[in-house]
């Protein structure tokens, strides 16, 4: 999937491209880099104090922050004229295309370039694995999926473009001919995770995951769906031995039991869009004579963007290939997942080499980002669950999962699995047997997006959790509780959590919540006519992390104490830049005035090489390629996965730790005079920051200035960076610093002295985390719940969330008011998703080109309890947990909670979502 | 895809055979037409003519150019498929809006058509008395003649009111994306005088 | 082509010839490269492009700017999200969106700043009752998407200026 080899900052393609994305030059304009570092040097810092971001003051000025904000004209060194591509997309997959109707685009109408298919054919592109697809849909073919592009078009001038647009419209400037059908399309991946626990807590699990392994069926026929059950007849033994475990605790779940509840029941989640609320756009300039290409872009995943950029065109002919590529990422107007490895960077890309000279733009309107943008997988599942009507416990779990991947693979393959890992939420169940298979459809292309396949199946769960407690009896809260996950339990791929567990703690709070004791009395006072009134509740986990995560953060410290901080990851709104920022100030007693994101080109120092792919890389690779002590499992990562605080500022911090024991600890000694043999030398871990100030044993209190200043005299560490890998567990490495054996968690580091170069700090022994642990599920968790109460108008059907409150337990929450309103912002969302967002997967859905917000509704104030939702952290455990990822628990809980609530309302359950204000009203008809 | 073809097919063959019974000698008149008030002469009862005449106009009241803002609550509809306005509005005091939400910030004088933004100077909501969404062409028949819901109007009012009203008139110039009401804003104040002179008599259901 | 002449945060701008069929937004973010007011959905949906339009009369009120040409704001003044600070000192509402945490990604952030203060100039001209604080508030914002924040941030900020100024704001 990758290449084999990478060198990162130094890197030059085999092809000759070099990527070095390096920050511009200062010029007339403000250059990017200045732009985009904040709040800036001498700029008031809304984030000192916990008074804001860091980001505040820029966004509420409407400074030029977000990659569409960007024109030629704002660039420096860069032509000023802008020009405007057109992507024309495909509003049909079941006809043949036959090309473009371009004569009625005469005049000044005219665009001066048109690409198509044949055209990357002519240049010979090379299309990333990932994004394996053509890139055109070539005249003579059916399109792959509705929505794929079919041409674009650039235009010399915005007027031109502004008018040729609307030409575009109504879609009959794009011809198809013959009806074909829609392109049929082998699946993208199908999984059977299966567990059986053995007799006692204790004892090694029977057969789980983890300890065969993933396994697929083998055996596809020639149908679209995978054949599950005849394993007789498979040939791949892993598989096989699943299967037989599989069909056993099946049979197990057929209902002849008496003593066994069985509910078998199938639930089925819509297709929806991230709308993140700045659509897709971006700016390239190929510079045809120097052959650099420049871009600005907004995406989530920086690195693997620019990888993919340099693959693309790494075989290209010589005028379309750049021998230098520079990629700058600006901030980016909403993510949710969305813009995690999308394919309209490519696009840009392509505006800029085919229009040699002139910067050009490529923007999504609304319209074209519903049609080509990443969507969510709509979900089909059948479940059955048994629980023991003598113990309450749950005894076994089966379920399977299908889902819609759209036009191409994307992440389905990933969704699927991680979905599909989440079968069973909080649960501790014996047997559990799931499979999953992503589908490939005509549907637009669905990836990652805010929830990742967990909100489908834990929605589908926690209202399957709901109507088997009122099955029993017994009441919800109660029936969860037996059957929580211990701390110490194993999840269904037979592993355990390596970070708290805090079910039963947040089941408490939200038993002793007002909303849920009043529950029985709200629905019995009399309401105004025809209001119906219910609770409902539910509580879930959710893996942060992906398996392979890695940051890189780099700190720097000024004679006069200020601190600046350059990280990989980049900003979408979930406070990525304040989260560092604060995270650093825990450990060198100030806030960061520079914070620079989805920087690539800060590392340099640290001269990083990998090789492999850490995903499915063996242990005799790892343990062969891991003694090049620059050699990391992989360079950076998306920001994605809820893995912003615990990833992503766990470079930085760890930067931050080795500039206060090798610079402002040793510049601290030094100000009180206590000599390195003094035992008090070695006590920095009890050292403490108050107010700025560091305070230690009955000693006067320095500053961070003075402690800076003197670190710079003293030429002790002034600057750190690291880069860190997580796989389930952080990496950790020695490294020789001072005449000390330094370990961090961290595999590689470089240091500044005073304020000379970094220089690189060859680690002398590393630790990853085996590889083995690529067949867990998650070992990282965190966990919501949520109760909601809703009111819904037996005449219309129309609903109302009157109240709601949602427990979130995020380890030490770096910045308490970014995890509330994350968690506000995820109720939201939650209820969006549950009552008002869907799009039509195929014909007349958003692949058409004429969806806007009119046609897709999402959650507006109106349909919120704006003064009734109450967001409750837990406290972390200890001083020093670490910070959890929560940008995606949040969302969770509210979708199944209302969905509980309005079975408590109406006493009718609804299988699949949305639920609109028509369904209710026949509810209750 | 087919099964959705033969549904087509069948609601097709269900609006023809209304029409026929309905306008008895009348021609059967293609979708988005009117049919003309002399099309009606063979209807000899001067009251079932009147009701038959009413009934061809009704295409015109219940178009979604119509009912969307002639609405039943207090937000106006939009689109073909009458969704609930986006963003919220509500008719408010004097039917142009709240006063955060005016009709006219977004409504303009007239189409905006690169926005696919309908506008015209006086764009606002009928008022709630003269709600027609969900109604059947019976019961607006009704509505429109009783003078206490329909603003004091005189059926005679009612002639300028859907023939020559700019307002009214832009339901069949409804710019991109929109389906205009059926016929010519011509053909229908036609069908409402000739309405009147039959007598102004309203379909039985 | 119409010569559009408009004052934009205090400064004219123009006469400059525009196509009649060139949007407000276009106008702003392409031709001045004005981008803080921002392009959401296109169709008046979302209102992150609202600006504000000051009156003759001393009122003020928001308009959207991606369905609404150019020209009709010929001879009109306006303020953009970029006009709202004087210097470095930011408006109060500016400053009670930065504390109260209102944004996140941000982008809606210039058409509920818009709002916003076209909602606190309205109330020191017409107060309303305390009771009425956060009906008056849901009502004036209700028309702008936000989708990282779940809003009710926002609505927090905006009553705490009011509510800091209650001689100003409130009956």
């Amino acid at each position: 999937m990758r290449a084999s080899r990478r060198e990162f900052m130094t890197w030059v393609t085999a092809s000759g491209i070099s990527l070095s994305l390096s920050r511009l030059a200062a010029a007339q304009e403000p250059s990017f880099a200045a732009r985009e570092t904040l709040p800036g040097r001498n700029h008031w810092n809304p984030a000192s104090g916990g008074l804001g971001r860091i980001d505040g003051s820029p966004k509420v000025t409407g400074a030029k922050l977000y990659a569409s904000d960007f024109r030629a004209a704002d660039m420096p060194g860069w032509p000023q004229t802008t020009s405007h591509a057109l992507l024309v997309r495909a509003p049909d997959a079941s006809r043949v295309y036959l090309g473009l109707d371009l004569a009625r685009l005469d005049g000044p109408l005219k665009p001066t370039v048109v690409v198509t298919a044949d055209d990357v054919t002519k240049a010979n592109l090379t299309v990333p694995d990932f994004y394996a697809g053509d890139l055109f849909c070539p005249v003579g073919k059916t399109p792959l999926y509705l929505g794929q592009p079919l041409a674009m078009l650039i235009f010399d001038s915005f007027d031109a473009f502004d008018r040729a647009r609307l030409a575009f419209r109504d879609g009959t400037l794009v011809q198809f001919g013959d009806e074909t059908g829609p392109v049929e399309g082998e699946n993208y991946g199908a999984f059977r995770f299966t567990r059986v626990a053995g007799p006692t807590p204790q004892s090694p699990d029977v057969y789980s995951p983890i300890l065969a392994g993933w396994v697929s069926p083998g055996r596809m026929q020639h149908s679209p769906l995978p054949v599950w059950e005849p394993y007789a007849r498979e040939t791949s033994k892993p598989y096989g031995k699943a299967a037989r475990y599989g069909e056993a605790i099946r049979a197990e779940l057929t209902g002849t039991d008496p003593d066994l509840l069985v509910l078998d029941r199938r639930f089925e989640t819509q297709s929806v869009d991230p709308m993140f609320l700045e659509t897709e756009s971006g700016l390239g300039w190929y510079d045809g004579r120097s052959r650099k290409l420049e871009l600005v872009l907004g995406i989530q995943s920086p690195y693997e963007g620019a990888e993919a950029i340099a693959t693309l065109l790494s075989k290209a002919k010589a005028a379309f290939k750049p021998k230098h590529i520079e990629a700058d990422f600006a901030y980016m107007g909403g993510g949710f997942g969305g813009r995690d490895h999308t394919p309209f960077i490519l696009y840009v890309t392509l505006a800029a080499i085919f229009f040699p000279g002139r910067p050009v733009r490529l923007a999504h309107d609304r319209f074209q980002q519903f049609q080509g943008g990443i969507k969510r997988h709509a979900f089909k599942m059948h479940t059955r669950i048994g629980i023991s009507r003598k113990t309450g416990k749950i005894t076994a779990f089966a379920a399977d999962h299908v889902l819609d991947g759209g036009g191409l693979q994307n992440f389905s393959t990933n969704v699927a699995t991680v979905a599909a890992a989440a079968a069973i939420g909080i649960y501790d169940i014996p047997k559990v047997d799931v499979t999953t298979v992503a589908l490939h459809s005509r549907g637009v292309t669905a990836g990652s997006m805010r929830g990742y396949g967990t909100v489908q199946t834990m929605t589908a769960l926690e209202t399957l959790i709901d109507e088997a407690a009122a099955a029993l009896p017994l009441d919800p809260i109660a029936f969860r509780r037996r059957n929580a996950l211990a701390p110490d339990g194993r999840t269904m791929m037979g592993n355990r959590y390596t970070v708290s567990v805090r079910t039963l703690e947040l089941l408490d709070k939200l038993e002793a919540h007002p909303i849920w004791t009043a529950r029985a009395a709200e629905k019995a006072r009399p309401k105004r006519d025809g209001i119906v009134v219910g609770t409902g509740v539910a509580c879930v986990t959710k893996d942060y992390g992906t398996g392979a995560d890695c940051s890189m953060g780099r700190i720097e410290i000024d004679p006069q104490g200020r601190i600046s901080i350059a990280c990989d990851q980049p900003e979408m709104g979930n406070g990525m830049g304040t989260a560092l920022a604060s995270r650093v100030a825990i450990h060198i007693g100030g806030l960061a005035d520079e914070v620079a994101l989805g920087q690539l080109d800060a590392f340099g120092a640290l001269a990083l090489v990998t090789s492999g792919n850490s995903y499915t890389m063996d242990q005799a690779t790892q343990d062969a390629v891991e003694k090049n002590s620059r050699w990391v499992p992989a360079i950076s990562s998306a920001t994605a996965a809820s893995n912003g605080a615990h990833v992503g500022t766990h470079a930085a911090a760890e930067a931050a730790r080795v500039i206060f024991r090798f610079g402002l600890w040793p510049a601290a000694l030094a100000l009180w005079n206590i000599p390195a043999t003094d035992h008090r030398a070695e006590q920095w871990a009890e050292a403490r920051w108050q107010e700025g100030r560091l305070v230690f044993a009955d000693l006067p209190p320095l500053s961070l200035p003075d402690l800076a200043a003197k670190a710079h005299a003293a030429r002790l560490v002034t600057g750190a960076m690291t880069h860190c890998f997580s796989r389930w567990a952080f990496a950790s490495a020695t490294f020789p610093i001072q005449d000390k054996r330094y370990r961090a968690e961290a595999d590689a580091l470089a240091v500044r002295h005073g304020a000379g170069p970094f220089e690189r700090v060859a680690r002398v022994a590393v630790a990853f985390p085996p590889t083995s642990n690529n067949r867990i599920g998650t070992t990282f968790g965190a966990q919501c719940g949520t109760v909601v109460r809703v009111e819904i108008d037996r005449t219309s059907g129309a609903i109302r969330i009157a109240k709601a409150y949602s427990v979130v337990e995020c380890g030490r929450a770096l910045v308490p008011e970014v995890v509330r309103g994350q968690a506000q912002g995820g109720f939201a969302m939650g209820v969006g998703y549950t009552l008002l967002e869907t799009l039509p997967l195929y014909e007349g859905g958003p692949g058409n080109g004429q969806w806007n917000l009119g046609q897709y509704v999402v959650a507006r104030g109106s349909d919120l309890p704006l003064h009734d939702l109450e967001i409750e952290l837990l406290p972390p455990v200890s001083a020093d947990e670490p910070p959890k990822g929560i940008a995606e628990v949040v969302m969770i809980p509210v979708v199944p909670a209302i969905l509980n609530a309005i079975f408590d309302a109406t006493g009718h359950r609804f299988y699949s979502l949305p639920v609109t204000p028509t369904m209710l009203k026949g509810a209750l008809a | 895809m087919t099964s959705s073809l033969r549904t087509r097919g069948l609601a097709a063959a269900a609006v023809l055979a209304v029409c026929l019974v309905r306008v008895d000698a009348a021609e059967p008149v293609p979708a988005g037409r009117l049919a003309p008030p002399q099309s009606f002469d063979a209807i000899a009862d001067t009251h079932t003519r009147s009701a038959a005449i009413f009934t061809e106009l009704g295409k015109v009241l219940t178009s979604p150019r119509c009912t969307n803002c002639h609405p039943a609550g207090d937000r106006p509809r939009q689109g073909d498929h009458s969704r609930p306005h986006q963003p919220p509005v509500f008719r408010g005091p004097d039917g142009f809006g709240t006063a955060s939400m005016r009709c006219g910030s977004c409504h303009g004088a007239a189409n905006f058509e690169p926005g696919r933004m309908p506008g015209h100077s006086d764009w606002h909501l009928a008022p709630r008395s003269m709600a027609w969404e969900g109604r059947s062409v019976a019961e607006i028949c009704e509505q429109i003649k009783d003078p206490a819901r329909n603003g004091q109007r005189k059926v005679e009012d009612l002639l300028h009111h859907i023939g020559q009203d700019t307002l009214v008139g832009w339901a069949w110039a409804p710019g991109y994306g929109r389906t205009p009401a059926p016929g010519t804003q011509a053909e229908a104040g036609a069908l409402v005088a000739a309405w009147i002179a039959s007598g102004a008599a309203c379909p039985l259901k | 082509m119409t010569a559009l002449v408009i004052t934009i945060n205090g400064r004219v701008h123009g006469p400059t010839e525009v196509r009649d069929d060139l949007t407000m937004n276009d106008f702003l973010r392409e031709y001045l490269g004005m981008t803080g007011t921002k392009f959401g959905c296109g169709a008046a949906q979302c209102l992150s492009c609202a600006i504000i339009v000051d009156e003759p009369d001393g009122t003020s009120s928001t308009s959207p700017t991606c369905i609404v040409p150019a020209v009709s704001f010929n001879g009109k003044t306006i303020r953009t999200v970029e006009g709202h600070a004087k210097g470095d000192e930011l408006s109060v509402l500016q400053k009670a969106f930065i504390h109260h945490f209102a944004f996140q990604c941000g982008y809606c952030t210039p058409g509920f700043l818009n709002e916003g203060q076209v909602l606190l100039e309205r109330l020191a001209r017409t107060p309303v009752a305390r009771a009425d604080v956060e009906s008056t508030i849901a009502e004036a914002l209700d028309g702008h998407l936000c989708r990282c924040t779940g809003y009710v941030k926002y609505h927090e900020a905006v009553r705490s200026v009011i509510l800091a100024e209650p001689q100003r704001y409130l009956l």
